[in-house]
C-alpha cells in the first residue's frame, strides 16, 4: 500500500471540534483524511454524500464535546455509533484496521467498548471509564508522555521504548478508571499501556499528571494494538513552533506529536 | 395612573394591541414607554406620535416595541455617534477590507482576518454564567457572519476585589461569585464550540463592584474571496432564519443594557439574559460557512441585540430594500408568544441569510445535513419599508430609514480635571523588597492561570506564542498571543488587550492613548508588528455630564494616537449607562485588543529570561509619571502625571526593535506596565527560573523609586545575548541602555537580593487563593 492510498475517516458529528487538525495530521504523513459526519456512515444523509466504513483504511475519533458531553464524556457519539454502524464498526476493528480515538475521541472509544476491550474486541457494555479529574476543573497544560509500549501499539510502531514527548493536554475528564482491581496490571502485562504522564525529574505528580490516573495512564491501546485512545492531543505538536517552550531552545522543527501519526502509517505501507 | 387606556386589543386568535399614542398627553406618553419597557424618552415618544400621525394611524405594540429596540442606545449609538465620527470613523488603512460586523484586515494576499470585541455586561452582572456563555456566542456569530473561521477568543473582564470582604449592597453580586460564573460560562462555551481563548485580562477595583465588565472579543480567517457582506443583495430575495428557536428568553435585552443597573435588576430583568446552546451553535458555524464558501448566499447577519427587529430591518436597508416577513413561520420554542415578543425576542444561536430563490432549496439541504433549523420567513422588495404578516394579516407597516435611523444626540459634557505634578503626594515606601513582592501579589498583577488553564487556549492546533510563556508548568506572564491562523504558513497574527483604567480615571486623553500604547508595546514585545485594534468603550451613564465628558476624552486620546501610528479601528462596540445601583460609576474603561502581524512565527520571542550571561537593556525612556500607577494605589499616593505616551517615538522604538528581532538579537521581551520596570523584570525571573542583577544607573537622574515603579509609555526590557549586544546596540540606538545582566538565582536591585521562588510564590499565589483549587 502506498501513503497516498491510505484513506482516513476523521469521524465527527455536533460537538466534535478537533477535526480539522487531525486531517492536517494525517496528510502531513501522506494520507487521504476525508471529514466524514456520522450521517454520512449511518445512510440518513443524501445519497451523494453517503459513505461506507469498509472504504476506509484508518478510523479517527477527534477530539471536542460531542453532543456536549452533557450525559457523560463521549456517551451519546459511542450510543449514536454503536445503534446506527456497530456491525460495520465491529467487523473495522476486527479486520485489525487502525482506529484513534484523541480526548473526547478516547472517552468515546472507551464508551464503544473498543478500549480496553480485554475480552472481545468491542465489549458490550464499556468496561472502563475516564473520570473527572482530581482537580475538578478543565485543565489545559504541556504534559511529558513516555512511550511505554514494548511494541503492540500500531501508533506507537516508531517511538522507542522510554522516549519521552511534548504532548499537550485539554480535558475535564481524563482519569482512566475500572471496577477491576487488577486492572493497571492486566493492561501492563498485555502492552496496552502506551503513554505515560512523566515529570521532568521525579514521580509525576500534578500538575504533571493533569487528571490523577493511576499509574500515570495517558493512553491505552487494545489487546490486539490496533486501536489506541489518549488523552493528550499529538494533532497539537505537528511542528516545533505550538511547542510549550519552543522559545527556549530546539533541535528540529517538527513537532513530537508527528511521531503517532508516522507510526501507524508506517505500519500500513510496511 | 396607567397607559392602560390607549391599549387596545385586536380581535384576532393572538396577542395583538393598537395603541392609541395620537391621543396621549406627556404623562401617558412617558407611563407607556415605562409600562412597555421601551426606555424610550418622551421627546422620543414625540417623534414616534408625529410619525404615526402623518401615516394617519395609530401603532401596534409590535412596531412601538420595535422602535424601543432600534432607538435604544445599544443599537443606534445615540449619545455617541458624533464623539465617534468626530475622533475614530475617519482614521483609514488600506488593508481595511471590511468594516461590517466585524472589521475585516488583510491577512496576506489570499486571506483576511476579522476582529471584534464587544460588551455583554449587564447580563453577566444579572447571570454571570449564562451572561458570559451568550457573550462569546454573540462575538463568535459577527465573525462568522463576515464569512470567516472564528479561531481566537480574547476576554478582558472586570470585577470588584475578588478577595473583598466588605458588605455588597442589594441587588449586587459578590465579585468572587461573578468571576467563578464568567470564567466558567466563557470555558464551558468557548471550549465546547473549539475556538481557542487565546488572551484576555482581569482588572480589579471596588468601582467594577457594582457593574462587572464582560468584553468579549473575537479574531476569525477568510479566503479574500470568500468575504461576506451582511446585507441582501437586492430585492426579490428570500431571507432564511437558521439555527435556535425564539423563545421568550432575551425580550428587552438591549433596552436593559442601555439604562443604568438597579437594585431589582436581578428580579426585574433576569428574562432579558439570553440561554446559550453550544452544540446548536457548532454545527450552525460549520454550515453557515459552508454556505458561503459555495457562493449560495448573497448576505448573512448574525441575531444580535434587538432580535429579529433589528436584523431584518437592517440586511434590507443597506441593500436599498424592504422586507415582507411572515412572523408566523418563526420557529418557536413555546406556543404562545406575542407576535412583539418574536420580533424582539434575542434567542440565541440565530442567524440570517439572504440568497436568490434558486438557492434556497440548496441551501436548506445543506443546513438539514447538520441537523440545523433553516426557514425561509422573509423576502426582499423593493418598497423601502417592513411590512410584518401574521397569517396574513398585516401587523407592522414602517418606514425603513425611520425606523432604523434612530436619533443622535449631542449631550452636554464637561471636561474632568486631571491628575498632574502639582499635587503630587509620594507615599512612604517600605523597603523594595516589600515593595516588590507586594506589587507581584496585587490581583491586577499576580498570575491569572486559575482562570488561563480552564480555558482551552490550544485547539485548532495554531498557537504559538501562549497566554503563559517560560518553562513547562512554572509559566510566567506573556505579553501578546501569537497564532498561526493558515496551516503550512508561517506568517502569524498577534493578538493583545491593551486598556488601564485608572489612568482613564486621572486623565481620560492620557489614558485613552495609554491603552493603544500598551496594546502595541504587547504585539511588539513578541515581534509582530501592530496592525489595526478593536474597540469596546465601557463608560457611565451619558447624560450626566462629566461621564461624558470622560467618554469624549477617552476617544479623542483613542483617536489621537491612531491617527499618529496611521492605525486604524475597523470594528467597535460602546456600552454605556455602567452604573450601579445608586449611581456608583465605573472607572472609564475603553477596552483595546490590539492585532499585529509577524512575517515568521518562528522568529517570535516570549517574555521569560532565557540564558545566565545574556544582558538585559531597557527600550524606551523613564520619566517621573506616577499617576495612578500601581504603586500609588497601593500605598495611597496622590496625584502625580499621568503616563503620556508619544507616538513617534512608540513608533520609532517599535521599528528599531522589530529590526533587532527580525535579526535574530533578542531573546527575551517583556513590555513595562503596571508596577513599572521592577515588575516586568520580576516578571522575567519568574518565567525564566533564572534571576537578574539590575543597575538604576543607566537610568538617568531620577531617583531610584520612580525608575523603578513609574509606569510610563512605550517601554520594554530585552534579554540579548553578549555576541549580540553590539549589533543590538546598533539597531536600537539611543533608545536602549543597558541596564543589566541574567543570571543566579535572585533577583538584585536597588540593593535587595530576592530569591527568584520567593517572587514566584508572591505572584503565583494570590488568585489561587482566592477562588480556591490550588494543587
Amino acid at each position: 500500500m502506498r501513503a497516498e492510498d491510505v484513506r482516513v475517516c476523521v469521524l465527527r458529528m455536533e460537538g466534535t471540534n478537533c477535526e480539522d487538525e487531525m486531517a492536517l495530521a494525517f496528510e502531513m504523513v501522506g494520507a487521504k483524511a476525508e471529514k466524514v459526519h456520522i450521517k454520512q456512515l449511518s445512510g440518513s444523509a443524501p445519497a451523494a454524500m453517503r459513505r461506507d466504513l469498509e472504504d476506509y483504511d484508518i478510523l479517527a475519533f477527534p477530539g471536542g464535546f460531542s453532543a456536549g458531553d452533557y450525559i457523560r464524556a463521549g456517551a451519546i457519539f459511542a450510543a449514536r455509533l454503536k445503534s446506527q454502524v456497530g456491525p460495520q464498526l465491529r467487523a473495522f476493528v476486527e479486520a485489525e484496521k487502525p482506529v484513534l480515538g484523541i480526548c473526547n475521541g478516547f472517552q468515546i472509544l472507551v464508551e464503544l467498548g473498543l478500549l480496553p476491550a480485554m475480552d472481545d474486541a468491542m465489549s458490550p457494555v464499556p468496561t472502563a471509564a475516564l473520570y473527572n479529574n482530581d482537580s475538578g476543573r478543565f485543565e489545559c497544560r504541556p504534559s511529558l508522555l513516555r512511550c511505554d509500549s514494548r511494541g503492540k501499539c500500531v501508533f506507537a510502531r516508531d517511538i522507542p521504548n522510554g522516549k519521552v514527548l511534548t504532548i499537550p493536554s485539554a480535558h475535564a475528564e481524563g482519569k482512566l478508571m475500572s471496577m477491576d482491581p487488577d486492572f493497571v496490571a492486566e493492561l501492563e502485562d498485555n502492552d496496552q499501556i502506551v503513554f505515560r504522564y512523566v515529570a521532568p525529574e521525579g514521580d509525576a505528580v500534578y500538575p504533571w499528571n493533569p487528571n490523577g490516573s493511576p499509574s500515570d495512564i495517558a493512553g491505552i491501546c487494545n489487546p490486539a494494538g490496533n486501536v489506541m485512545g489518549m488523552m493528550p492531543h499529538p494533532e497539537r505538536v505537528l511542528t516545533r513552533f505550538t511547542h510549550p517552550d519552543w522559545t527556549r531552545g530546539y533541535d528540529s522543527e517538527e513537532g513530537d506529536g508527528l511521531a503517532v501519526f508516522r507510526s501507524v502509517m508506517d505500519h500500513l505501507i510496511g | 395612573m396607567s397607559a392602560d387606556r390607549l391599549m387596545r386589543r385586536r380581535d384576532a386568535p393572538y396577542s395583538l394591541y393598537d395603541i392609541d399614542i395620537l391621543s396621549a398627553d406627556d404623562d401617558e406618553l412617558k407611563q407607556l414607554s415605562s409600562e412597555m419597557g421601551l426606555s424610550l424618552s418622551l421627546e422620543e415618544m414625540k417623534a414616534i406620535a408625529e410619525y404615526f400621525s402623518k401615516e394617519g394611524r395609530v401603532p401596534t405594540d409590535v412596531e412601538l416595541q420595535s422602535l424601543g429596540q432600534a432607538w435604544s442606545e445599544h443599537c443606534c449609538y445615540k449619545s455617541s455617534k458624533n464623539i465617534l465620527k468626530q475622533f475614530v470613523f475617519a482614521l483609514d488603512h488600506p488593508d481595511i477590507l471590511s468594516r461590517g460586523d466585524a472589521g475585516v484586515m488583510a491577512f496576506d494576499d489570499d486571506y483576511g482576518y476579522a476582529l471584534r470585541i464587544e460588551s455583554h455586561n449587564h447580563p453577566s452582572a444579572i447571570e454571570p454564567y449564562g451572561g458570559a456563555a451568550t457573550g462569546i456566542g454573540g462575538i463568535l456569530r459577527d465573525v462568522i457572519c463576515m464569512g470567516a473561521q472564528p479561531i481566537g477568543l480574547v476576554d478582558p473582564l472586570c470585577f470588584g476585589p475578588p478577595d473583598t470582604e466588605e458588605e455588597i449592597p442589594a441587588g449586587i453580586k459578590h465579585p468572587r461569585y461573578l468571576m467563578n460564573g464568567v470564567v466558567s460560562g466563557i470555558r464551558d462555551y468557548g471550549n465546547r464550540m473549539g475556538i481557542p481563548t487565546v488572551s484576555g485580562g482581569f482588572f480589579f477595583d471596588d468601582r467594577y463592584t457594582g457593574n462587572c465588565l464582560v468584553n468579549v472579543g473575537c479574531l476569525g480567517i477568510v479566503k479574500r474571496k470568500d468575504l461576506a457582506l451582511n446585507y441582501a443583495g437586492g430585492p426579490g430575495e428570500v431571507m432564511i432564519l437558521i439555527g435556535g428557536r425564539t423563545g421568550r428568553d432575551g425580550i428587552h435585552g438591549v433596552t436593559f443594557a442601555s439604562a443604568d443597573l438597579t437594585s431589582t435588576s436581578d428580579e426585574d430583568s433576569r428574562g432579558a439574559v439570553q440561554l446559550g446552546d453550544p452544540i446548536t451553535k457548532e454545527p450552525t458555524l460549520h454550515a453557515c460557512l459552508e454556505v458561503n464558501e459555495k457562493g449560495l448566499i448573497t448576505g448573512m447577519k448574525d441575531l444580535g441585540g434587538g432580535g429579529l427587529s433589528c436584523v431584518v430591518g437592517e440586511m434590507a436597508l443597506d441593500a436599498g430594500c424592504g422586507a415582507d416577513v411572515d412572523l408566523d413561520r418563526v420557529p418557536l420554542k413555546e406556543e404562545g408568544l406575542a407576535p412583539w415578543e418574536i420580533w424582539v425576542s434575542e434567542s440565541q444561536e440565530r442567524m440570517m441569510v439572504t440568497c436568490k430563490p434558486e438557492n434556497v432549496d440548496a441551501i436548506l439541504e445543506i443546513f438539514d445535513m447538520w441537523d440545523v433549523l433553516a426557514t425561509p420567513i422573509a423576502r426582499t422588495t423593493d418598497v423601502p419599508r417592513t411590512r410584518l404578516f401574521w397569517k396574513g394579516e398585516k401587523i407592522f407597516d414602517m418606514d425603513l430609514e425611520f425606523l432604523t435611523g434612530g436619533p443622535v444626540y449631542d449631550r452636554p459634557y464637561v471636561l474632568p480635571e486631571v491628575s498632574g505634578k502639582a499635587g503630587e503626594e509620594f507615599p512612604r515606601l517600605p523597603s523594595d523588597r516589600e515593595v516588590i513582592l507586594s506589587l507581584l501579589s496585587d490581583p491586577n498583577v499576580a498570575s491569572k492561570e486559575w482562570a488561563i488553564r480552564q480555558y482551552d487556549h490550544e485547539v485548532r492546533a495554531g498557537t504559538v506564542i501562549k497566554p503563559m510563556v517560560g518553562r513547562m508548568n512554572m509559566t510566567g506572564p506573556g505579553d501578546a498571543t501569537v497564532l498561526m491562523p493558515v496551516p503550512g504558513r508561517w506568517k502569524g497574527l498577534a493578538a493583545a488587550v491593551g486598556c488601564n483604567p485608572w489612568f482613564c480615571a486621572e486623565d481620560p486623553y492620557r489614558g485613552g492613548k495609554a491603552g493603544i500604547d500598551e496594546a502595541c508595546r504587547n504585539i511588539a514585545a513578541t515581534g509582530a508588528r501592530p496592525h489595526a485594534f478593536t474597540d469596546c468603550l465601557n463608560f457611565g451613564n451619558p447624560e450626566k455630564p462629566e461621564r461624558l465628558g470622560e467618554f469624549r476624552e477617552a476617544v479623542r486620546g483613542l483617536g489621537d494616537i491612531c491617527m499618529a501610528l496611521g492605525l486604524p479601528i475597523p470594528s467597535g462596540n460602546v456600552s454605556l449607562y455602567n452604573e450601579a445601583p445608586g449611581g456608583k460609576f465605573i472607572l472609564p474603561t475603553p477596552m483595546i485588543l490590539g492585532t499585529g502581524l509577524i512575517d515568521d512565527v518562528r522568529k517570535a520571542v516570549s517574555a521569560d529570561f532565557k540564558e545566565d550571561g545574556n544582558l538585559i537593556y531597557m527600550i524606551g525612556e523613564t520619566k517621573d509619571e506616577m499617576g495612578a500607577s500601581l504603586l500609588f494605589r497601593r500605598y495611597g499616593g496622590k496625584g502625580g502625571e499621568v503616563p503620556d505616551s508619544d507616538p513617534e517615538q512608540l513608533k520609532e522604538r517599535i521599528d528599531r526593535l522589530l529590526k533587532a528581532m527580525d535579526a535574530g538579537c533578542v531573546r527575551a521581551c517583556h513590555d513595562c506596565s503596571d508596577g513599572g520596570m521592577a515588575v516586568a523584570v520580576a516578571e522575567m525571573c519568574i518565567s525564566g527560573g533564572i534571576g537578574a542583577e539590575v543597575s538604576l544607573e543607566a537610568m538617568g537622574a531620577m531617583d531610584d523609586r520612580r525608575k523603578m515603579y513609574s509606569e510610563s509609555c512605550s517601554r520594554w526590557i530585552a534579554e540579548v545575548p553578549m555576541p549580540r549586544s553590539k549589533e543590538f546596540e546598533s539597531f536600537l540606538g539611543s533608545q536602549a541602555r543597558l541596564i543589566g545582566k541574567v543570571g543566579g538565582d535572585s533577583l538584585r536591585i536597588a540593593g535587595e537580593d530576592i530569591p527568584v521562588d520567593e517572587l514566584r510564590r508572591a505572584w503565583s499565589d494570590p488568585i489561587w487563593d482566592i477562588m480556591g483549587g490550588k494543587a
